[in-house]
């Protein structure tokens, strides 16, 4: 029987379904009576009650459409009686995406108020995923994926400047404490305790590092950072992109076993520690073999075990607790950080409701990196207010570093009379340092300074180019290449390295743009970026194949999106002539551009 | 046709039909174990519980309202959902009862229990299509599936209170019997392709949600 599909993303949405259907997600499908239990529990339904299309089991019937219609013989054989008639447009896939992203947090407070066990927030996160797969998302959530993809965390921290920042943090630390014992460790074999954290914490909040540091110094701890691996956040959990979430959590897999640690400690973050801890190994399909934690717990061992000492009195201002919905809701992690609170600070107000029942801060689902959202999330954020003014509490504390955006973006709309913080400043805050363990180790013996040598002149040595260097000099002379890149660093990258290799670059920053140069100039070859505002690659290489024009003229794709390969690839035209990942390595892209041209050349005479 | 052998003819056909709704619920079982078994790979959360206990919890939470903030602040729904599923029991009682021990049926106390019981079903299955059809976010969620279940099933309900009002001598004509039993066969073998199948998955979703969340120590939920 005919599917009625229309849509070529939509096709492969339905392909791509497939190998996510497990019998749980089947049932959280098929099991849905409509019976609307789960409206009143979301507050995006309670801050929009004229807007019916904000309830939980509406946004799950999106994917539910889809499913039935393809893989459910009711809704192939009477589709419009059980609801089985999904979007056959590319133009539809717009309002999914607003639905999947911009409705919903997936904060799984509907699953857990749902009588049928319907797991609605996977369902979400399903069509996320689905969505993603075939380039439909929002900006945001596009530029994270990228930077995920090409740079191994989500905020786009160049190495250097991560290892810069931790170094300067240590160097503070050391001062500040007159002890060299203080440092923060990066890459050090062999220590009890890997600590990751948040890409926020080195680009806004470097704060939260300098204490945990002084919370491990105090403690006495082995440990250290990973110059690599080191973003436990995984933005495959918002974005659905079950292999980004693989390998992000593989970066910290591998990184954690290369430095030989038995425990990783995430610091406080609710996706982070969800992602990492409970769904990083079923994404990468591999049993966790070795020890995750969550910061909070590790600090509630060191007060147990007596290893740092804290004062309680010196945080006495009225503080309450927001629950991460990732940490109470699908990680089972609420008493620790109470029991933590209750210890470092005097005026603990609970807020109701808390634990499981919880409302999200809003800013949860990769919401803060979802601009055009913003104005509906923060009306959504009114039930949150409404509970941080009930408790009277000056501090709101949370463990998880996207709440802390999401509730600072509310007490600010909102006017509360509060701040946001996090355990780790509270127990930072209240450490007695004097009694800590470190405080019974001696100091060793201060070693020497050396003396400097005296300064030389320097001494200039001629390099000498390596032969394939050399003849990469020159390997694209006279070439006109399209650079087809949106965004300006990497452009001038691609165009400086092109040029040195001889080649006369153009450049656009979309689809749009690179489809009149390329008519206008008909350059020899173009490199394409496929994840672009406006028009994106992938739009724009059909139209160039389906131009008798221009559609002779090579492509090679350069995206950091390797998951676009079948994508691309299954097109019903001519697929690239080359497709490479970003980061590119110099010789390789040059290397690869002239196999292109010449392959090309050779075909055509 | 004389009423008893239409009902005569009904009563086959209604045992066939249970058949026919056996067959199909095993095949829809069998269809959803062909799907891959997700297993959660994560060691258990520091709270978790890895016996089968969270699961079984969850399994029970529909009779206990208290469990999930959606029944809990709303009891009175709650009670009709209890009525509305209790009507659905004392449907297939009836319809089966009737034919194999009718006397017990004709039972004063026996009767007027399975009369209240439908008579309060069929005003909560009222009630629960006047709510899908002035409720926008009923309406927006609801397919034609959705309406034509609950009409069939307030059908149904009033339809059993008329027969037991027969079996226990209140009417006299054999045919409210024979039209309840007909309907009855026709439930059985809708029921499999419609929504009303949930409850062929209930045990299954209520399980699994309950053995994940168990597993990472979120189930049962806690409050404070």
């Amino acid at each position: 029987m005919s599917t009625e599909v229309e849509s070529y993303k939509i096709q492969k949405m339905v392909e791509l379904l497939a190998p996510k259907l497990t019998r749980q997600v089947v049932g959280s499908l098929v099991g849905c009576v409509h019976c609307g239990m789960c409206h009143e529990t979301c507050h995006y339904v309670m801050t929009h009650p004229d807007d019916p299309k904000m309830t939980p089991s509406y946004k799950a019937d999106q994917l539910r459409k889809l499913f039935k219609r393809h893989y459910d013989w009711t809704g192939r054989v009477f589709p419009g009686w059980v609801g089985a008639k999904p979007p056959t447009r590319d133009v539809d896939l717009d309002e999914l995406k607003d639905i999947a992203f911009g409705t919903c947090t997936n904060c799984r407070r509907c699953t857990f108020n749902c009588p049928m066990g319907v797991d609605t927030a996977t369902l979400n996160r399903i069509m996320r995923g689905l969505l993603t797969q075939v380039g439909v998302m929002p900006e945001g959530v596009r530029v994270v994926s990228k930077d995920t993809w090409e740079l191994g965390n989500q905020m786009g921290v160049l190495k250097e400047d991560y290892v810069e920042t931790l170094e300067w943090l240590s160097e503070e630390l050391v001062m500040e404490l007159d002890d060299e014992r203080a440092t923060i460790p990066i890459d050090k074999v062999g220590a009890n305790i890997v600590y990751t954290i948040n890409p926020r914490e080195v680009k806004y909040d470097p704060r939260t590092i300098s204490e945990a540091a002084l919370i491990f110094y105090a403690a006495a701890e082995d440990w250290t950072m990973p110059s690599w691996g080191w973003d436990q956040t995984n933005f495959g959990l918002f974005s659905g992109d079950d292999a980004m979430g693989a390998a992000s959590y593989r970066h910290l897999q591998e990184k954690n076993a290369e430095l030989g640690s038995q425990r990783l400690v995430i610091s406080e973050c609710g996706h982070g520690y969800r992602s990492t801890r409970c769904e990083g190994p079923n994404w990468s399909k591999t049993d966790q073999d070795f020890v995750m934690e969550s910061s909070v717990m590790t600090m509630l061992r060191y007060i147990k075990e007596g290893r740092i000492v804290v004062d309680k009195t010196k945080n006495s201002d009225p503080v309450t607790f927001h629950d991460s919905c990732n940490n109470a809701r699908s990680c089972g992690f609420y008493e620790e950080p109470r029991e933590l609170l209750k210890l470092v600070c005097t005026d603990f107000q609970e807020m109701y409701p808390n634990r499981t029942e919880n409302y999200c801060c809003t800013g949860g689902g990769g919401a803060m990196s979802m601009s055009e959202y913003t104005p509906r999330r923060l009306v959504s954020a009114k039930v949150k207010a409404d509970q941080i003014a009930e408790t009277g509490a000056k501090v709101v504390v949370t463990s998880c570093h996207n709440c802390v955006d999401g509730l600072g973006d509310l007490i600010r709309h909102y006017k509360l009379d509060c701040q946001v913080k996090q355990l780790v400043h509270l127990v930072a805050n209240a450490l007695v340092l004097e009694e800590c363990a470190i405080s019974k180790i001696p100091k060793e013996k201060p070693v020497p300074e050396p003396v400097p040598e005296p300064v030389q002149e320097p001494v200039v040595i001629p390099v000498e180019i390596p032969a394939d260097r050399v003849k990469i000099a020159d390997a694209l002379s006279g070439r006109r290449i399209l650079i087809v890149e949106d965004e300006e660093d990497t452009r001038i990258f691609l165009a400086t390295l092109l040029q040195d290799a001889g080649a006369v670059t153009l450049e656009a920053v979309d689809g749009d743009e690179a489809i009149a140069t390329a008519r206008a100039e008909k350059p020899d070859l173009i490199t394409l970026d496929l994840s672009m505002p406006g028009k994106d690659g992938v739009e724009a290489f059909i139209e160039i194949r389906n131009d008798p024009d221009i559609r002779d003229i090579p492509v090679c794709i350069v995206t950091g999106h390797p998951e676009f390969r079948k994508v691309i690839y299954d097109r019903p035209v001519r697929p690239p002539e080359g497709y490479m990942d970003k980061p590119v390595i110099e010789e390789d892209l040059v290397a690869n551009l002239r196999r292109i041209l010449e392959t090309s050349r050779a075909e055509g005479s | 046709m004389e009423a008893h052998g239409v009902h005569y003819a009904i009563e086959v056909i209604h045992w066939v039909a249970l058949g026919v709704m056996a067959l199909v619920y095993v095949l829809r079982l069998l269809w959803l174990f062909k799907f891959k078994n997700f297993r959660d790979r994560q060691a258990p959360g520091e709270n978790g519980d890895t016996t089968n206990w969270p699961a079984l919890y969850s399994l029970g939470n529909v009779v206990m309202p208290w469990a999930m903030e959606s029944t809990r602040k709303r009891p009175f729904f709650y009670v009709t959902f209890v009525i509305f599923h209790l009507g659905v029991v004392a449907g297939i009682f009836l319809a089966f009862i009737s034919s194999l021990n009718r006397p017990f049926l004709e039972e004063p106390v026996v009767a007027s229990i399975f009369m209240i019981i439908l008579a309060a079903a069929f005003l909560v299955s009222v009630g629960r299509i006047l709510r899908r059809l002035l409720r926008p976010v009923m309406r927006l969620i609801s397919t034609p599936d959705d309406y034509f279940c609950l009409s069939l099933l307030t059908v149904w309900f009033g339809s059993g209170v008329l027969a037991e009002a027969h079996i226990s001598g209140h009417l006299h004509s054999e045919w409210y019997l024979t039209i309840y039993l007909a309907l009855t066969s026709f439930f059985l073998l809708y029921v499999p392709f419609s929504k009303i199948s949930h409850y062929l998955y209930y045990p299954f979703t209520r399980f699994w949600i309950g053995q994940t969340l168990g597993h990472r120590g979120s189930m049962p939920a806690s409050r404070g």
